[in-house]
């Protein structure tokens, strides 16, 4: 249970793979790499085969300046505990990212539900077309950083106009008024008329 | 036989919140299934990116309702992670006997849950009132019973109130000396044998196959795969338990897994109680105005061990006030989707109701 040689086997692998990688540590039990959209499949399928058998998590972030999606792969190894991070940026324009539920099949509805909030299209995953989540969307995918919620909801509902005003229902009810005198009867009751 | 479409939830006692499972069933075994979230889906994920750092501590514990401190304790490490910041020693203790008096709750709240789609009601008012017990508990630390909002960036909100440890010890000597009766009247009770003992399997090659964490994992692997013991976060490394684990999964296993983890939870909380040094419980997290603080530039993966599996939070910060990215990954996201539509087929329709029961799905973390 030495995590320090546990990293350096990550790094091991990693490199056996690619060297354009941007390494980052997060923390004792955590790294990550930020790879090329290319080189991901490889280094996936072969971090799984040493032993990197649990997707954890798979989304993707956006990047409206660089006009970028990162897509994120987090992986873990039980026996070896190191969470692996993998991101790769793919480009915001008709952005796509081959599936990988041929070699994580655990993956198959995190691409559906990336797909739907970022709209990343996953070739590859017979079904990440379909709706998972949100019903019925007409808008642009809405984790997209420039998706205005409140806009949103106020094209699509719309504040209503009220023709009279609802806010007293019986026109002949008096309360309001008789409650501002008995107010006045009491404050002068209590001051004894004097000011 | 001619196939029949059925629905199991959102309005049904054996179902756990609002998501509905679709049956396509012949006679009584299932043919074809999903499940159907998006019931809940409240944009939390898009919402937390327009909140304050410390602003979404009020959102985080309505990602998953019946297990809200795990939330806490998950977004808390992640954003402590990126501040690089410590917090004082006893706030590591006092969110650990938080943490487990949560687990205990969500397990009874579950074994419990067995009670609805076997018809067996009695275990299921037996466990409400245990859990009953623990949000009095609850109340008296944090003031509120369910989304308590106590684990916060930098420690937790206040001390322990002054004689909650009698409270505490008193109710987990209680519990434990019924926990006998729980096994009686729930996975040896003798009209539910049938309906537990070998249905619902979970396979090794199944777990690894959806990525099931938690119980799932334990009760399958024969392995203790848990992140308490694995990547020992807060004060774990320094408390002793053991893990519960068994190398046949069906669903009477995955019960005893849990009233075995209350058992061992109850062990932790003793510890803690002792252990427990005096001090501070809450650093500031920032320099700047109050609440306006920033948090450097880093992307980070917090996970823990949740009742059900390993949660996590993925966030990144753009070194702003307000997180650029949150995402959930709620432990019942692959048993869940992936795990009805594969493999539920085959059973009957009355164990569907027991799938989603022992293996812990919780849809408003699905949702989100």
């Amino acid at each position: 249970m030495n995590s320090i040689s546990n990293l350096e086997y990550v790094d091991k692998i990693i490199l056996s793979i690619t060297k354009d990688i941007k390494k980052e540590s997060i923390g004792e039990y955590q790294v990550g790499y930020e790879v090329n959209q290319a080189d991901v499949h490889q280094l996936l399928s072969s971090l799984k085969l040493e032993g990197w058998k649990q997707l954890s998590y798979l989304s993707a972030i956006d990047w409206p300046e660089e006009n970028k999606f990162e897509v994120v792969y987090v992986l873990f190894n039980w026996d070896k505990p190191i969470y692996v991070q993998i991101r790769a940026k793919i480009n915001r324009d008709n952005p796509s990212m081959n599936s990988i539920i041929s070699i994580f099949p655990g993956a198959k509805y995190y691409e559906r539900e990336t797909h739907e909030f970022f709209g990343i299209a996953f070739p590859g995953n017979p079904e990440y077309k379909k709706q998972l989540i949100l019903e019925q969307w007409d808008d642009i995918p809405p984790l997209r950083k420039d998706f205005d919620p409140s806009a949103y909801s106020a094209k699509k509902f719309p504040s209503r106009e009220y023709p009279d005003d609802f806010s007293v229902k019986d026109k002949d009810n008096q309360v309001l008024e008789k409650n501002a005198k008995r107010k006045k009867r009491v404050k002068k009751l209590r001051t004894g008329g004097k000011k | 036989m001619k196939e029949m479409k059925l629905f199991l939830g959102p309005q049904h006692p054996g179902m756990h919140g609002n998501a509905s499972v679709h049956m396509f069933v012949e006679g009584d075994i299932i043919k074809r299934s999903y499940l159907l979230p998006g019931m809940l889906h409240r944009g939390f994920e898009k919402q937390m990116e327009r909140k304050l750092w410390v602003n979404n501590i009020a959102l985080i514990p309505r990602v998953c309702v019946p297990e809200p401190d795990i939330n806490e304790m998950a977004f808390a490490l992640a954003t402590e992670n990126l501040l690089k910041l410590e917090i004082p020693e006893r706030a590591h203790w006092i969110r650990m006997i938080i943490l487990e008096l949560a687990r205990i709750s969500t397990h009874l709240m579950a074994y419990g849950g067995l009670g609805g789609p076997t018809g067996n009601y009695t275990l299921m008012y037996h466990a409400h009132v245990d859990r009953n017990l623990i949000l009095d508990i609850f109340e008296k630390i944090t003031g509120a019973r369910v989304y308590h909002q106590y684990i916060v960036i930098g420690g937790v909100r206040q001390d322990l109130p002054e004689g909650i440890e009698q409270d505490i010890k008193e109710f987990i000597d209680d519990l434990e000396s019924r926990l006998s009766e729980y096994r009686d009247l729930g996975i040896d009770n003798a009209s539910i044998v049938k309906r537990i003992y070998h249905t619902i399997l979970l396979p090794e090659e199944v777990v690894w196959e959806l990525g099931v964490t938690g119980i799932g994992m334990r009760s399958a692997t024969n392995k203790p795969y848990d992140l308490r013991k694995v990547t020992p976060y807060a004060r774990y490394d320094q408390v002793e338990f053991e893990v519960p684990i068994s190398n046949y999964s069906d669903a009477r296993a995955r019960l005893d897994i849990k009233i075995k983890e209350i058992q061992q939870s109850i062990i932790i909380i003793r510890q803690c109680l002792d252990k427990m040094p005096e001090g501070e419980v809450r650093v500031k997290p920032g320099r700047g105005q109050s609440m306006r603080w920033t948090v450097p530039k880093g992307y980070v993966y917090s996970p823990i061990e949740s009742s059900r599996g390993e949660f996590g939070y993925y966030m990144v910060s753009n070194g702003g006030t307000t997180p650029w990215r949150v995402g959930v990954r709620g432990a019942s996201y692959p048993q869940g989707l992936l795990g009805i539509e594969k493999y539920l087929p085959g059973t009957r329709i009355d164990d569907a109701a027991l799938w989603v029961d022992t293996m812990g799905i919780c849809s408003p973390e699905i949702d989100r």
